[in-house]
């Protein structure tokens, strides 16, 4: 039995490192549609320069990626070399802005400087 | 480079985070001068997939709203993504142009109506990160 196991273990190490190594074998699906979307789908892939299963991919790959900044609240894209914090009175004053939004302005500023990257 | 205006920015991409990605309009919701570094809200006027729900900081502009902003199509703002970025022409290619690469201002009670959406989101972000952790 811990033979078995051990041969397990190994085996597990293996696929780790192959799977590391190179990427993923994608899984191929069957999709079924109609004739007319399928005929819309190539138009719109031959205008985009893409293959329909590339055109698809990447269609599918989007809404993906749109649900996944649904369920975050902030998604945050930060320049290399811009700075970490920054005083509230850093934060210019937009034209007409009453001091109530200002102050507003100025405490949120020092807040969204605190999100990291997370994009 | 003003806050509550629109303006041309070179938005970065899920697929390259770190550097100038597509033309789009922009809202700047933060400028800092002493930096001189801007927090940029995204716009797009690509459709909303019709299943997709749409995200909490999401404000949308009708086609009159935005002619109004000199914009020609319906377009969507998006105060929950988000990008920090140095007011450099390298990100906003427009910005030594004569209108500083400035679409359109919005009005003192559109920016308080934004203002107040950033601050409720900034408020749930904040909320959700103790909840649950970064």
């Amino acid at each position: 039995m811990p033979q078995a196991r051990k041969q397990h273990a190994g085996s597990r190490r293996k696929a780790g490192r192959s799977a590391a190594a190179k990427p993923r074998a994608k899984v191929a699906i069957t999709l079924r549609l109609d004739p007319d979307r399928v005929a819309r789908l190539q138009a719109i892939a031959e205008a985009e320069n893409r293959s329909l299963t590339n055109y698809v991919e990447t269609a599918l790959l989007r809404d993906l990626s749109r649900r996944e900044e649904a369920e975050r609240v902030i998604t945050m894209y930060v320049a290399p070399g811009v700075s970490d914090s920054i005083s509230p009175e850093d934060v210019v004053r937009a034209e007409g802005e009453s001091e109530e939004d200002y102050a507003a302005r100025q405490a949120l500023a020092v807040e969204l400087w605190s999100i990291p990257d997370n994009a | 480079m003003r806050p509550g205006t629109f303006v041309r920015v070179l938005f970065p991409t899920r697929e390259k985070p770190r550097a100038p990605g597509l033309l789009h309009i922009g809202y700047v919701l933060i400028f800092a001068a002493r930096q001189q570094e801007v927090i940029v809200a995204y716009t797009t006027s690509q459709p909303w997939a019709r299943d997709v729900p749409l995200p909490a900081g999401a404000r949308l502009f009708d086609t009159r709203e935005a002619a109004s902003l000199n914009q020609s199509r319906p377009f969507l703002l998006r105060m929950d993504l988000l990008a920090r970025l140095p007011a450099t022409s390298r990100w906003f290619p427009d910005l030594d142009a004569y209108n500083r690469a400035v679409i359109a201002t919005a009005s003192p009670a559109l920016q308080s109506e934004l203002t107040h959406l950033a601050v409720n989101i900034g408020r749930w972000h904040r909320e959700l990160l103790e909840m649950r952790g970064p």
